[in-house]
C-alpha cells in the first residue's frame, strides 16, 4: 500500500484549489450572500452579472484580505458575465486550462465569506456546444457542465482542473437550477467586448424564420434540417443582401444552420459590419449570397 | 509522477480495508444506529468515540442496551464515560481489550481541496464509504459557552446512521468526526485535535 502516493495526489489538488485560491475574489454586490470573482488580466476581475444587484458600492476581498472598491466595467445579462475593474487589484491571475474533456476531475472553487476559499469535487460532465441563454436570444458558443456542487455565493468561481488551471467561470444564475461554466475563452472573449465597449456585439439579419426538414438532396451528414425564411425586414441586412420570402437557410459561411441556436452562433460579434456567405436554397436549387451582417441594438 | 489511475484506486481501495478494522456500529438500544471509531484500546478496555445524538437518552448510570458492533462482527455492551451535546461528542467505554484502534491524522493543518473519505451506516446498512475534498475550514460558537470549536466542511455525502463515523484524509488517517447534514450537500466534521483535546479534558476530571 502506497500511501505517500495517494498523500501526494491529494496534495496536489489541495495545491490546486491553493493556487487558484488566490486569483478569485469574494464580490459584494448584493445584499445578502456575497459571490466570486476571477482575476484574469490586470486590475480586472470576471463575474457573474447576476450577483451584482447594484451599481455602486461595489467591494471585493481579495485572498491577503484587503478589501478594494470595484466599478463596473461592462456587463452582459445574456451571457451572465460582468468586469469589474479594481485599482490595485494586485492578485496571481487566473490561468485557462486546456480544453475540458468528459470525465476529467475538476474542482469548483470560490470564495463565499472572508472565512477563505471553498471547494468541492467532482468530474467533467458535459461539454456542450451552443447554448441559448433566454431574453435577447444570445447563445454561448459553447458551455460545459459539471456535477462538483455549487455552494451558495460559487457564481463568478471557477472550475478548474487538477493544476489549478480554469476551464472556466461558474454560474447557477444563467440557467434555473443547472450549473454552467462558461468555457474561459468563451468568457474572455465577451470579456475582451465589456473592457472595450461596455456591452457585447451581437450580429443581426433581420429575417423571421422556422426550422423546416430539407428534401434528401439538400441533407447532409451534418444537416438534416435548415430555416425557411416567413419574413425579411424592410431595410435589414437580409433585404439587402437579397434574401428572399421561401428561401431556406442553409449555411452561413460554411457552418450548416440545422435551427435558430445554429444561426444565432454564426451571427457572433465579430462578424458584426462584416459581409458572410449565405447559402440558401430557393426552389430547389443551392444559391450563394452575401449579406453584410448588422447589429443588433 | 506518473502513476496508472488504476494503481491509485487500487490503493485507496486498500486504505479503506484497513481503515475500516476500527469502525464500529453504535446501537443505541433501538433508539438509533450511528457510526463509532475505536480511539483507544489496552489490554483490558476499550474508548469508542462517537457523536452525542447518536446515544441522546443514553446515561452515565443507564446505558440503555447500549452495543457496539465490531467490523468483524463483534458485538460488545457498551458505557457512557463522557458526553457533550454541545460539541456533539460522546465516549463511551467497552470491557474488552485488544480492538483495533484508529490512526489519528493532524486536523491543525488541513488543506481545502484535500481529498477525504468517509466509513459510515447510513439507512442501516454497514460499512458504506463515500469520499470528496474538503470544502472548507470555519469555526462556529458554542450555544451557551464562550467557546468557539473548529469545524470542517466537506462534500462527502452522508446521511442518517453515518453520524459519529471518521472522516478520514488520502493516508487513512482520522482527520474528524462526522456530526452533522446540511440539507445533503454539505457536511460538518469536528476535527480530531478537538476530539483529542475533549477527550484529555475528561480524562482530567
Amino acid at each position: 500500500m502506497d500511501i505517500n502516493m495517494l498523500s501526494a495526489f491529494s496534495n496536489q489538488m489541495a495545491d490546486a484549489v491553493e493556487r487558484i485560491g488566490k486569483s478569485l475574489v469574494m464580490v459584494n454586490g448584493r445584499a445578502r450572500q456575497p459571490a466570486t470573482g476571477i482575476a484574469y488580466a490586470d486590475e480586472l476581475v470576471l463575474t457573474a452579472d447576476h450577483v451584482l444587484e447594484r451599481e455602486n458600492n461595489l467591494t471585493v476581498q481579495t485572498y491577503d484580505n484587503r478589501v478594494l472598491g470595484a466599478q463596473i466595467a461592462g456587463r452582459d445579462a445574456s451571457t451572465d458575465l460582468a468586469v469589474l475593474r479594481v485599482q490595485g487589484l494586485g492578485v496571481p491571475l487566473a490561468t485557462a486550462a486546456a480544453e475540458a474533456r468528459v470525465g476529467q476531475l475538476a474542482l469548483a472553487v470560490g470564495r463565499p465569506s472572508p472565512d477563505g476559499v471553498m471547494a468541492s469535487l467532482g468530474v467533467v460532465s458535459k461539454v456542450g456546444g451552443s447554448l441559448r441563454t433566454g431574453r435577447s436570444g444570445a447563445t454561448l458558443e459553447r458551455y460545459i457542465q459539471t456535477d462538483a456542487i455549487p455552494y451558495p455565493g460559487f457564481s463568478g468561481g471557477a472550475l478548474v482542473d487538477v493544476a489549478g488551471a480554469a476551464f472556466g467561470l461558474l454560474t447557477t444564475g444563467l440557467v434555473r437550477g443547472a450549473t454552467i461554466v462558461i468555457p474561459m475563452n468563451v468568457a474572455l472573449k465577451v470579456a475582451g467586448a465589456l473592457t472595450e465597449q461596455g456591452y457585447v456585439k451581437r450580429g443581426y439579419l433581420g429575417i423571421v424564420s422556422q426550422q423546416v426538414k430539407l428534401p434528401p438532396a439538400l441533407r447532409s451528414d451534418k444537416q438534416e434540417y435548415g430555416l425557411l425564411i416567413v419574413r425579411v425586414e424592410e431595410n435589414s441586412p437580409a433585404e439587402r443582401g437579397g434574401l428572399l420570402i421561401g428561401d431556406i437557410l442553409l449555411a452561413v459561411e460554411g457552418q450548416p444552420i440545422n435551427d435558430a441556436d445554429d444561426l444565432m452562433a454564426a451571427l457572433h460579434g465579430d462578424r458584426v459590419g462584416k459581409p458572410v456567405s449565405v447559402r440558401v436554397s430557393r426552389g430547389g436549387i443551392a444559391q450563394m449570397l452575401t449579406v453584410v451582417v448588422g447589429q443588433k441594438s | 509522477m506518473t502513476r496508472s489511475l488504476l494503481e491509485v484506486n487500487q490503493a485507496f481501495a486498500d486504505m479503506i480495508e484497513a481503515a475500516k478494522a476500527s469502525v464500529v456500529r453504535v446501537d443505541a438500544g433501538g433508539r438509533g444506529v450511528g457510526t463509532g471509531i475505536i480511539w483507544h484500546s489496552d489490554a483490558t478496555r476499550s474508548e469508542v468515540v462517537t457523536n452525542a445524538h447518536v446515544v441522546a437518552g443514553v446515561t452515565r448510570r443507564n446505558s440503555g442496551g447500549l452495543r457496539i458492533v465490531t467490523a468483524d462482527n463483534r458485538r460488545f455492551a457498551a458505557q457512557l464515560l463522557a458526553g457533550d451535546p454541545q460539541l456533539d461528542l460522546a465516549l463511551l467505554g467497552l470491557a474488552v481489550g485488544g480492538l483495533p484502534t484508529a490512526r489519528i491524522g493532524d486536523s491543525a493543518r488541513l488543506r481545502v481541496g484535500e481529498l477525504v473519505f468517509a466509513i459510515g451506516n447510513p439507512w442501516g446498512q454497514t460499512g458504506v464509504v463515500t469520499s470528496g475534498v474538503i470544502s472548507g475550514l470555519g469555526s462556529m460558537a458554542i450555544r451557551g459557552t464562550r467557546r468557539i470549536a473548529p469545524y470542517i466542511r466537506s462534500d462527502v455525502l452522508l446521511a442518517p446512521g453515518n453520524s459519529g463515523g471518521p472522516l478520514l484524509n488520502a493516508a487513512g488517517a482520522v482527520i474528524g468526526v462526522n456530526a452533522m447534514i446540511f440539507g445533503g450537500d454539505l457536511s460538518v466534521a469536528i476535527p480530531s485535535h478537538v476530539v483529542a483535546e475533549w477527550i484529555a479534558d475528561n480524562d482530567r476530571l
